[in-house]
């Protein structure tokens, strides 16, 4: 059996992680049609990401995270977002705290099997201060009410 | 024989829960820098170039404490969500006012976040081909940091707090504070929408 990580590609074929290229799936995935964001604060951050143009994709990989004794895939990891200039993965967690716990186990697992991978995950609270810096304050209503806690940030007009 | 009086009590503005660093820590550190870029500039009259408006205090006292030539610059951009914004693209609202070819560019910032704007910004100067560009900022908050940024001169590295003064301000105020403070978040969290 081969254990070795693999990433699924969006056709869902597996690729070796040697044989894989980001650039190329990304440009793959480029697209003229918006995606269908799951969230209302992933499409916020993309327009954020838009007016600084910062490209990205959406969910462009599959990272599987464990396998079963036959080899199937049985859990994985898919980041929100992939930032190919900064060759960065994105995934914002913004809605229950129990997923939040979740999805750092998740990460604390691709950051084992997949070590040369980048990914940076956006707690609530990040979003939160962002949302305050951009003083988008209509978008914390929503996200507080999900998560209850309060925010920090800056709000400063230039700030970098 | 100067006798020199004791440092006057700071007046905590009352919007602020507490000071991150006060002034003396802050010019202490400015003037580190400014002997640092001295040095690394000699001879180079490198153009010193801020984005408005938080950095304009750092600026004003970093370049008094550099005993280099320099020349500045100037520039705005819009900022996401500022109300102002229509294009969905970041605005030069104040470009240079001076060309940079063949010049060695210092970015004097106050405060790098998310990276974003600083990125957006060596994207545009790469494009009118300085000879160098750098990165002097004064406070590093990488907690939320998207756009990795190499910074050459760091002033101080922060936690991820919510700070106003010394030019850095919530909507427009505190820039005016001599010291580096926290905001209190009843400030922030209770500002009504735009």
């Amino acid at each position: 059996m081969d254990n070795s990580p693999h990433i699924l590609g969006i056709d869902g074929m597996q690729v070796s992680r040697e044989g894989y290229d980001r650039g190329s799936v990304a440009s793959v995935l480029t697209s003229d049609a918006p995606p269908r964001f799951a969230h209302d604060s992933e499409a916020e951050l993309a327009r954020i990401l838009d007016f600084y143009g910062i490209e990205w994709r959406y969910e462009p990989d599959v990272f599987p995270i464990s396998w079963s004794a036959d080899g199937a895939v049985v859990e994985s990891f898919a980041p929100d977002f992939y930032l190919p200039q900064i060759d960065l993965y994105l995934e914002l967690t913004t809605l229950k705290q129990s997923l939040v716990r979740r999805k750092n186990r998740k990460l604390r697992w691709m950051r084992q099997l997949y070590p040369e991978v980048r990914v940076k995950l956006f707690y609530a609270r990040d979003f939160r201060a962002l949302m305050h810096k951009y003083r988008r304050l209509d978008f914390l209503t929503d996200v507080t009410a999900a998560n209850g806690a309060n925010g920090t940030g800056n709000g400063h007009s230039s700030a970098a | 024989m100067v006798i020199q009086a004791p440092p006057s009590p700071v007046t905590l503005h009352a919007d602020v829960e507490e000071v991150l660093l006060d002034a003396d820590t802050i010019a202490a550190r400015v003037a580190e820098l400014g002997t640092q870029l001295s040095a690394d500039y000699e001879g180079r009259n490198p153009v010193l170039l801020s984005v408005l408006k938080g950095a304009l205090v750092f600026l004003a006292d970093l370049m008094r404490t550099m005993d280099v030539p320099s020349s500045i610059d100037l520039m705005e951009l819009s900022s996401y969500g500022s109300g102002t914004e229509t294009s969905g693209q970041v605005r030069i609202l104040k470009d240079l006012s001076h060309s940079i070819e063949g010049r060695d560019v210092v970015i004097v910032e106050d405060i790098i976040d998310t990276g974003l704007t600083l990125n957006y910004l060596m994207r545009y100067l790469a494009e009118r081909h300085p000879t160098s560009v750098r990165v002097c900022c004064l406070l590093d908050k990488p907690a939320r940091r998207l756009a990795e940024i190499e910074i050459d001169y760091r002033g101080f590295t922060i936690p991820d707090r919510f700070v106003v003064g010394y030019g850095l301000d919530y909507d427009e105020r505190y820039r005016n504070l001599p010291y580096i403070g926290v905001l209190k978040p009843s400030v922030y969290s209770a500002a009504p929408a735009d």
